[in-house]
């Protein structure tokens, strides 16, 4: 009796989290226009995607801004890290502590800001300037990744590489990179959903004419969204939670093989 | 043996504190030699300036002769094995031991003859292949070994090497690096805080604290004729006693006037107020009134060979630490009689810079 009660629980749940992406999913493949009558299946709006030129601009610039900010926010983030290890406690918790700032500011004030900072400096606002917003607002989450992994310990492996003869250079690409790898490539992960996730800055930063995903969808909502956006979510769905699937399996191989060594 | 690395006073600070307050030592080739004191005496600090990892602020550090004052660490031919082995996690033991072949550019071949021997060498034959997660403290501190000697360095440095292994391992792995150290041939310098360790392995013990050389000596010499009482407080259990000399060499010592050998001549004119170690294997058991001082057995500890007991002396209310293979009950009334031989007089420090004893070169 317990126990069905709980897997009740659960699948009322998971409906509640899925049904809504499930219909949309299934709107995706529907015939008519309708949100709401099923008139059969059909892989037209798919096709209306594909050959919307708008649509297919918005997909490039989310995706390529998404990259770019997320590596050049990547290497800064990570050069910051290092130049920070390097100062005494006092300086460097000050600057972690500004480096929160931005991270707990709301995103409708770093939008209106960055706007106002480019109108004062004359920048027509556009690609550049929705990227640059990008980056700057990716670098503190890269900071707040990487920085844990530079320990006392990474400090420690450096110097014990440096003892056994290495130049700072090699000590540096064979020891300290590999130690915070992880914590880079987490950066660059949560940079890239950052940037692919806003809206608010981007709304704010990007010029006429320029549009993501995001801004595009808003726009379209005022004159009635057509089902090719539907079509665009559902590829991005499914992309996002096939990478998912392939993440948890290599995942859970690696355990295993672990396992299988230890024992 | 000549002398391999000498240190010219060096200072050294951090921020405002003064770390090391002048420096000198002299460690000759093939020695074992050990730096003991409590933390933060300027023992890490010495090792880490032999070791390249800081400048000191005045100074010289030689090598071989040769001033390496301004050498870089990655240049330096000695390694060292550090405190948390600072085994490099993404690698495994061959790749870890290989680490210092391959940044000299060794032909593969030869790597792995040398990982191969490192290995045997530190009795994990085999071990290439393991992950550094998979091993025991213990065979990790061997790999930490491993990993330092394979190519070979004049002088390897231990940083508290035993620290973090247990009891049991710990008196194992001071003799395989007595023996490691043997079929080596090369200079070890050991820092440690554990006065044991320190007695066991070294050829010689340097004493610090406060950022000054105390004594230094081969390990019998800093037990039995420790030059002040921190250093005989610090290596091994001890009676201090406030002393005076009240004639030639005649010393009051808790109460009663005793006989001792040192006089003017060394350094103890009458009337001095000194420091006197006994050491409580050295105090025997006489019977009540038969001896020097008498007293009544307060506490009583079975500790393995011997008991320890703390005895209340009658004359001028001192307690005394004793130790004796004999049993005696708390409250009993002893006599108590020390050879003259056994009392260790010294100079009562007056202040820091004058507890420091200048070693000559």
């Amino acid at each position: 009796m317990k126990k069905t009660l709980g897997r009740i629980y659960i699948l009322i749940i998971m409906l509640f989290l899925y049904l809504p992406i499930l219909t949309l999913i299934v709107l995706s493949f529907n015939e008519a226009k309708s949100m709401s009558v099923w008139t059969g299946f059909s892989l037209h709006w798919y096709a209306e995607l594909f050959q919307s030129r708008l649509m297919m601009g918005a997909i490039v610039n989310t995706f390529s801004i998404a990259i770019l900010a997320a590596l050049i926010a990547t290497i800064v983030g990570t050069m910051a890290v290092l130049g920070m290890a390097a100062m005494r406690p006092r300086t460097e918790n000050v600057l972690l502590g500004i480096n929160n700032i931005p991270m707990l500011n709301a995103d409708i004030v770093t939008g209106i800001a960055l706007m106002l900072f480019f109108l004062m400096v004359g920048a027509p606002r556009g690609y550049t300037t929705v990227l640059f917003s990008h980056t700057v607002f990716c670098i503190p989450y890269v900071i707040l990744s990487v920085r844990p992994r530079m320990n006392k310990n990474t400090n420690r492996l450096f110097e014990a590489a440096l003892d056994l003869g290495a130049s700072e250079r090699y000590a540096f690409r064979k020891i300290v990179l590999p130690e915070l790898w992880p914590g880079i490539t987490s950066g660059f992960l949560l940079s890239f959903t950052m940037s692919v996730d806003d809206f608010i800055i981007t709304y704010f930063t990007r010029g006429a004419g320029i549009n993501t995903i995001s801004t595009l969808i808003y726009s379209e909502v005022k004159i009635g969204i057509r089902p090719s956006l539907f079509a665009l979510s559902t590829i991005i769905f499914i992309t996002a939670l096939l990478v998912l699937i392939i993440v948890n399996i290599r995942q859970d191989r690696h355990n295993k093989h672990n396992m299988a060594e230890v024992y | 043996m000549g002398e391999l690395i000498r240190l010219e006073g060096i200072v050294k600070s951090f921020d405002d504190t003064m770390v090391l307050n002048g420096i000198n030592l002299s460690v000759r080739e093939n020695q074992f030699v050990t730096l003991l004191g409590p933390s933060g005496c300027g023992k890490t600090t010495t090792l880490r300036i032999i070791a390249g990892f800081e400048k000191p602020d005045e100074g010289r550090v030689y090598f071989d002769g040769k001033d390496i004052t301004d050498m870089p660490a990655n240049e330096r031919p000695v390694n060292t094995v550090f405190q948390n082995y600072a085994l490099f996690p993404h690698m495994n033991v061959g790749e870890n031991i290989a680490f210092s072949l391959r940044v000299r550019n060794k032909s593969e071949d030869e790597i792995r003859e040398r990982v191969k021997a490192a290995l045997k060498l530190v009795n994990l034959k085999g071990f290439e292949k393991r992950r550094i997660d998979q091993l025991s403290g213990g065979q990790q501190q061997r790999i930490a070994m491993a990993r330092a000697i394979v190519n070979e360095p004049r002088v390897l440095l231990l940083d508290e090497p035993l620290g973090a292994l247990d009891l049991k391992l710990r008196q194992e792995m001071e003799y395989e690096l007595v023996r490691l150290k043997n079929e080596l041939g090369i200079t070890f310098i050991y820092i440690t805080h554990d006065q044991e360790e320190a007695l066991t392995m070294s050829d010689k013990v340097v004493v610090m604290n406060e950022g000054y050389i105390q004594q230094e000596g081969s390990p019998q010499e800093i037990y039995d004729e420790p030059v002040n009482a921190f250093v005989a407080d610090f290596i091994g259990d001890s009676n201090i006693l406030s002393g005076q000399m009240v004639d030639e060499k005649i010393v009051k010592i808790d109460g009663v006037e005793y006989p001792c050998i040192d006089g003017t001549e060394e350094g103890f004119p009458p009337r001095r107020r000194v420091d006197v170690v006994i050491r409580p294997e050295d105090i025997d058991i006489v019977p009540y009134g038969k001896g020097l001082w008498n007293g009544t057995i307060i506490s009583k500890l079975f500790i393995g060979v011997h008991y320890e007991m703390l005895v209340q002396s009658e004359h001028g209310k001192v307690e005394w630490l004793l130790q004796n293979y004999d049993q005696h009950d708390v409250g009993e009334k002893i006599g108590m009689y020390v050879d003259p031989e056994n009392i260790q007089i010294m100079q009562k420090p007056k202040s820091d810079a004058e507890s420091a004893i200048e070693i000559d070169i």
